[in-house]
């Protein structure tokens, strides 16, 4: 069975959502639907009476096999980022936790130290650690050393639809990895997601690229197909690349006829 | 019976490279020839890393029935005091040399681990590079070495398959096939930053070694991401006993062997040795192989002009003389290097570092 | 009756002294969806809110789940 695996849990769909940036909740609820998603993260907030109406909890928990992923934005520290996953956990009931610390707010570019410290931690109390990285091969390695269950390499900066700007990154980091692969941040279109698929990442995260389409529910469901066409192209195999450009005499000829 | 590692049967491993290997059509061949060197040349630029073997010793344990140097043959055996092996390692390094493999067979008596210590300290002081190809050793003797300035070993599994393994080595230490099997993984445990494997190609099926090997590679890369790792490609020579390999290896298969390699893992190093033909290591340089032997004895020393003749572990074919063969790589625009880091890197990889 | 001034999500709020952080949730109207509350850096789990005093000066973080990346 090609299922995903994330800590103990599987999941048949290999495309996570984010929540953020829809234009209402019901927007949200209806794209993650169309995605067949098994895995949406969620940020905290606090509280607030005037928008209650705007609670999301609820409406995803009616969703069947929707598992919830919080994730700890607006933290600048490890010490934050931990202290808002044990929230996360107490009011979801969920073992997972993006790790996600970006402390300048202008780029959110992920801070790989904090992230680092927290992702130990939170590894030894037991979390689905699922951190968000700068494309660091290196950095990659040392988080699964300390226990996480993917790495989740950025596309490209938050919400700027730039794509898989760090391609050739996301290949070391997946060539090397033990742990699944999962780009996030920075697609901004089905294809994209398809080419990581093909690369070999295990799933991809999209969020502004549906929420800010014309039509997020349908631009949700191309994500989809997108991400299971580009997973089962891989696994089919995909044909040898034709390389160089044809060589004026064979680069062969050395080892003479046939044998 | 044995408890084989998960990696050695673990197809996904290996998934990319097995449809490779299994075309056999010459256009498909140049076409993977074209890819090997584009990859070789983003990641490798146009160099080739030169290193020499000395042979410290034949003397030996097992009963390898592929080998020259096995305990019933009865060829003189011989082994190189302190003082030959600083006279064999100027005159190595007269040649331009600065990358030293040391040689012996299995462990005995006459050849154990202080005697490859001693070897060690002695290279050390030369060479920027030294690697040792001998025995298996445990992790506080690997630990001795690399503290002593051994940078690299190189430990062929000869073959991984487990059932034909056991028919070739007759007697002797190296019949366990696990010890030698998990020998890479020890020597970097012990602090030796980089490791060289291979399988004795002609000895068993060539794809599903081929497969074995790679599945190797790339375990060893995933879980000691800090090591270095190299792969060589032997195919039996003739050698003295006249042993008649299993399974013949053509030049073709070699070479799209290496080739697929080169496309499946684009970092590691490849090494071809004098084994091959002239023509052969001249037209894989630079499609895939980043490493060679140059200028190679296969006799216990060999390097000083005036050594008696013992036997060799096996025939040389490519024997020219290192300024020969690097005029051949130039030629094909290729640049051959002696040297890489400077000895002052060589420190061993320290243990709270390792995976 | 006397009162407490707390700080309720990073603002000023005065409550009667005595107050449980289950009488908060009520008097901030917080009852409509799962919210997790957080005092002094405490986590406080829906069981132990009954018996949670609230004191002068606390510290309460109400909080619940967003949209978001």
């Amino acid at each position: 069975m090609n299922a995903l695996r994330l800590g103990s849990y599987t999941f048949s769909s290999r495309l996570i959502l984010g929540t953020g940036k829809f234009s209402s909740t019901s927007a949200m609820i209806e794209a993650v639907r169309a995605s067949g998603t098994q895995l949406v993260t969620v940020a905290l907030r606090r509280f607030n009476r005037e928008q209650a109406e705007d609670d999301l909890f609820g409406p995803l928990s009616e969703i069947e096999g929707l598992t919830l992923m919080p994730n700890t934005s607006g933290a600048a520290t490890a010490k934050e980022a931990v202290k808002a996953a044990h929230i996360s956990r107490e009011l979801s009931g969920s073992p997972f936790i993006k790790v996600e610390i970006h402390p300048n707010p202008h780029h959110l570019m992920p801070d790989p130290i904090e992230t680092y410290e927290a992702c130990k931690i939170l590894a030894a109390e037991g979390f689905i650690v699922m951190p968000y990285i700068p494309a660091d091969p290196v950095l990659a390695k040392r988080l699964e050393e300390v226990g996480c269950s993917s790495v989740m390499p950025l596309g490209s900066a938050i919400g700027s639809g730039q794509g898989l700007s760090t391609a050739e990154m996301v290949k070391i980091i997946i060539r090397e990895s033990s742990i699944p692969v999962i780009v996030d941040a920075g697609l901004r279109s089905p294809s994209e997601a398809c080419a990581a698929m093909e690369m070999g990442c295990e799933a991809v995260l999209v969020n502004s690229a549906v929420a800010v389409a014309r039509n997020p529910a349908a631009m949700a469901s191309a994500f989809a197909k997108a991400v299971e066409a580009g997973f089962e192209a891989r696994n089919a195999g995909l044909m040898p690349r034709s390389g160089a450009a044809v060589a004026t005499s064979p680069l062969t000829s050395f080892l003479g006829a046939a044998s | 019976m044995i408890a084989l590692p998960a990696w050695l049967t673990d197809e996904r491993l290996s998934a990319e490279i097995e449809p490779l290997l299994r075309q056999t059509d010459a256009e498909s061949l140049e076409r993977l020839a074209a890819e090997a060197q584009a990859v070789t040349l983003r990641r490798f630029g146009r160099i080739i890393s030169l290193y020499a073997p000395l042979y410290l010793s034949n003397f030996c344990s097992s009963g390898c029935v592929y080998c020259g140097f096995a305990s019933d043959r009865k060829s003189p055996r011989r082994k190189l005091d302190a003082s030959e092996i600083e006279k064999e390692l100027l005159a190595m390094k007269a040649l331009g040399i600065g990358d030293v493999l040391l040689l012996t067979g299995e462990r005995t008596a006459a050849v154990g681990f202080d005697y490859l210590r001693r070897a060690v300290e002695i290279a050390a002081r030369h060479m920027p590079r030294v690697v040792v190809e001998a025995f298996p050793m445990s992790v506080a003797e690997y630990r001795g070495l690399a503290e002593c300035g051994c940078t690299g070993m190189t430990i062929y599994q000869e073959t991984y398959d487990p059932a034909n393994y056991r028919e070739l080595h007759r007697w002797g230490p190296k019949q366990d096939f696990l010890e030698r099997l998990e020998t890479p993984e020890r020597a970097i445990t012990g602090g030796i930053r980089s490791v060289g494997i291979g399988a004795l190609l002609g000895l068993s099926e060539p794809v599903g070694e081929a497969l074995a090997l790679l599945r190797h590679a790339k375990y060893l890369c995933k879980t000691y991401w800090k090591a270095g790792i190299s792969v060589s490609f032997p195919r039996i020579r003739p050698q003295e006993g006249g042993f008649q390999p299993n399974f013949t290896v053509s030049d073709r298969f070699l070479a799209r062997m290496i080739f697929a390699f080169r496309v499946g893992m684009p970092d590691v190093d490849l090494v071809l040795s004098t084994r091959e033909s002239s023509a052969f290591r001249d037209g894989m340089a630079g499609l895939g192989i980043t490493r060679m032997s140059i200028a190679s004895r296969t006799t216990v020393g060999g390097y000083v002009e005036s050594d008696a003749a013992s036997a060799s572990q096996f025939e040389v074919c490519d024997d020219r003389s290192a300024e020969a063969f690097c005029a051949a790589l130039r030629a094909k625009n290729l640049d051959p290097v002696f040297k890489n880091w400077d000895a002052a890197y060589n420190n061993p990889l320290a243990s709270e570092e390792l995976a | 009756m006397s009162t407490i001034a707390i700080i309720l999500n990073g603002e000023s709020k005065e409550i009667p002294a005595g107050t449980t952080v289950a009488g908060l949730l009520v008097i901030a109207d917080a009852l409509g969806q799962p919210v997790a509350v957080v005092v002094n850096e405490n986590i406080v789990r829906p069981d132990q809110r009954d018996s949670c005093i609230l004191h002068n000066e606390d510290q309460v973080e109400i909080l619940v789940f967003a949209g978001g990346g």
